[in-house]
């Protein structure tokens, strides 16, 4: 949880050394404008995409509204099917589940499918702490995992990888010369974890949706390593926000038809796993035990507040792949977890704003994010909201308040705007030496203050 | 007709001559024009930085200044969106009738003089313009009008990285976006970059007079003189 934690100027110190290596700079460009094209093309298909998106909005806020009747209606769909449902309110709590989970089932190796909630509660470093082997089988997140680094992009967690890292990495874990062909790649990534699905004990996956109705767990991959994972090992273990839930099974081929186009350009993903329980008599596959962990860890606070729509989020990352800001510092500056806009909103939200100030101000507001989102979320107005929590909550600097103040004070009549401009143009040689105008004139030169204003000419 | 002019306080303070331009514009179509001497400022500058007290005593000036008797016509897509979307809610009073310049002039339908003819010119949405007041087509019509040809500028949609105070936040990332604008104005073979907001005009200049470019004028400059005479 400590991950999500971000000092304000940590994002700036990122962005810099990201801005410094042009190999990826071209990577994270080439990557996210494939991505933004491919969802651009699949909407274009569509002519009532304001109604779906609409729509969309709808049945997330009427599931996000009714939380606590979602989650009772889920467990007892469930439950009356053999699984296990549990509501962890922390970080520390969910772990603590799976590790006891793989303990009482003598688990050694763990086969994992892509989960950022398990990326937010730092699950794999809870396991290695319980002597437990958690190897990550989607084909991205396997690479950084193999590299020690966390996701930078929540649908393409390793979108700054070029094939030739890919090829170094899987050389020094195969012990075998491994080309940076693509086909060859795949195919040592299968070499590498196919033993790992049919070895592990324990299979976790994410959940993109969990229908109430049914007490249904929906996971969408375009690997099958999630399928995988959720049939093979004896036990499957699911962990996922409080806020996957959807009310009913019609609900979800609309959402799935706009996650698929909106994060990939797919009108459905490759595989699309329902489960609802675990392995039945007579039954050929699935597993003997099912949990499934919903996980508050800040959520529910924000059910009812002014920042309830981001509870809406499908996690589809459009909003990352249109973004100016995150198409210049990619995910990492952001921090560990959630990137792009919607972590911008939502990592504040879950940690604490104290904790993540600088992330609000990581936008230039320009608004792609709330036009691109699937389920409507006005994420650049959510930023808005913070920035303006940031100042009521005196997080903002000292000096920033009053700059503003004193600024606020003197244009609030026309004289003290006449004197202010006045002193500002005599003053304006030294703009570039103190404060942000310092920090402008390091890489633009500061506008000059015309000698006469216009209404001053006109 | 008659409409009451907003300089804004970019226009008013640094960009002068564009305003003047887009009053010219403005009288050239039988416009009468009002400017209301005590109008100063909407308040955007602190409303984006999250500072409300401050934006609302400045959002007031404007509030006091304007009256709902005429549109009120301004040439920055930003601000704009502060006086039509914003500004309201945050001084809970009623909105006024706010207009852009360019889609002003295409509402009335002008006629535009040939300021342009045979020049290539390339033109940066700016975001609020683009996606809060939904006005992408109005600018590149009237350019055309004026003679100009528009140069396909690649992702004219990508913000240039002002933003406001992000651009002394993260000064690093907001230069970077502002040399992608810049460098794909030089690529469309434009002889000039045209925008229709002060901020975008102010940041993307200041980042060219470090690195070159293609010069960067406002639409209503553009419109009304053409854009060799931009420091004109």
């Amino acid at each position: 949880m400590a991950d999500l934690k971000q000092p304000a100027e940590r994002f700036r110190v990122i962005a810099r050394g990201k801005l410094a290596d042009p190999r990826l700079q071209e990577a994270i460009d080439s990557s996210t404008e494939r991505l933004r094209s491919h969802r651009i093309d699949a909407w274009s298909e569509l002519d009532d995409v304001e109604e779906r998106r609409e729509r969309a909005y709808e049945i997330r806020m009427r599931a996000v509204r009714d939380i606590d009747g979602n989650l009772n209606r889920f467990r007892s769909a469930l439950e009356a099917r053999g699984g296990h449902v549990s509501v962890c309110a922390s970080a520390e709590e969910a772990n603590a589940y799976v590790v006891d989970v793989c303990k009482r089932h003598g688990a050694k190796l763990l086969a994992k499918s892509k989960s950022m909630v398990t990326e937010e509660i730092g699950l794999n470093d809870a396991l290695e702490a319980a002597g437990i082997t958690s190897v990550e089988t989607d084909l991205g997140e396997y690479i950084l995992q193999l590299e020690g680094e966390h996701p930078v992009h929540i649908v393409a967690p390793a979108i700054e990888k070029t094939k030739e890292d890919v090829a170094r990495l899987f050389t020094e874990a195969e012990g075998v010369d491994v080309p940076p062909v693509l086909e060859e790649l795949t195919a040592s990534a299968r070499r590498q974890l196919r033993h790992v699905f049919l070895d592990a004990d324990v299979g976790v996956t994410g959940a993109n949706f969990a229908v109430a109705e049914t007490g249904t767990v929906v996971t969408v991959t375009n690997e099958g390593n999630g399928r995988l994972c959720a049939s093979l090992p004896r036990v499957h273990i699911v962990v996922t926000g409080i806020e996957r839930l959807v009310e009913r099974m019609e609900d979800l081929p609309h959402l799935l038809s706009l996650l698929g186009r909106s994060a990939t350009g797919q009108r459905l993903t490759s595989y699309t796993h329902l489960v609802t329980g675990p392995r039945r008599e007579g039954e050929q596959d699935g597993p003997e035990e099912l949990h499934v962990i919903f996980l508050e860890n800040g959520r529910r606070n924000l059910i009812g507040t002014k920042y309830e729509e981001m509870l809406a989020c499908i996690r589809c990352g459009s909003c990352l792949n249109v973004c100016p800001v995150y198409r210049k510092t990619a995910g990492a500056a952001y921090g560990p977890v959630y990137s792009g806009p919607m972590g911008a909103v939502l990592a504040p939200l879950l940690v604490g704003l104290d904790q993540a100030p600088g992330l609000p101000h990581a936008s230039s507001l320009c608004g792609a994010c709330t036009q691109a989102c699937p389920v409507k979320i006005p994420l650049h107005e959510l930023l808005l909201e913070l920035r303006s929590d940031l100042v009521e909550e005196r997080t903002a600097p000292f000096l920033e308040r009053l700059g503003f103040s004193l600024w606020s004070v003197a244009w609030s009549t026309p004289i003290g705007y006449r004197i202010s401009t006045r002193l500002a143009r005599l003053g304006q040689r030294w703009g570039s030496r103190l404060g942000p105008g310092r920090v402008w004139a390091g890489g633009r030169d500061l506008p000059a203050l015309a000698r006469k204003r216009f209404r001053d000419v006109r | 007709m008659r409409v009451q002019l907003f300089a804004t306080c970019l226009g008013d303070l640094i960009f002068p001559d564009a305003v003047r331009d887009a009053e010219a514009l403005l009288r050239d179509a039988g416009v009468d024009v009002d400017f209301v001497e005590r109008q100063v400022c909407c308040g955007q500058p602190a409303f984006n930085a999250g500072h409300r007290k401050a934006a609302k005593r400045v959002a007031r000036t404007f509030d006091k200044a304007f009256s709902r008797d005429h549109p009120i016509v301004l040439a920055s897509g930003s601000c704009a969106t502060m006086a039509s979307h914003y500004l309201p809610k945050l001084l809970d009073i009623e909105p006024y009738e706010v207009w852009e310049l360019s889609s002003f002039l295409e509402h009335l339908g002008v006629e535009v003089a040939s300021t342009n003819e045979g020049r290539m010119l390339a033109y940066h949405d700016s975001c609020h313009m683009l996606r809060d007041l939904d006005i992408s087509d109005a600018p590149r019509r009237l350019l055309e009008k004026s003679g100009a040809t528009l140069a396909p500028l690649e992702r004219s949609d990508l913000c240039c990285g002002f933003g406001g105070t992000f651009s002394v936040r993260q000064p690093e990332v907001s230069v970077a976006m502002a040399d992608d604008k810049l460098a794909a104005a030089a690529d469309s073979g434009a002889e000039a970059l045209v925008t229709a907001d002060p901020g975008c005009l102010m940041h993307l200049t200041g980042r060219a007079n470090r690195v070159g470019g293609v010069p960067i004028v406002h639409l209503a400059t553009a419109l009304r003189h053409g854009v060799g005479a931009s420091s004109g």
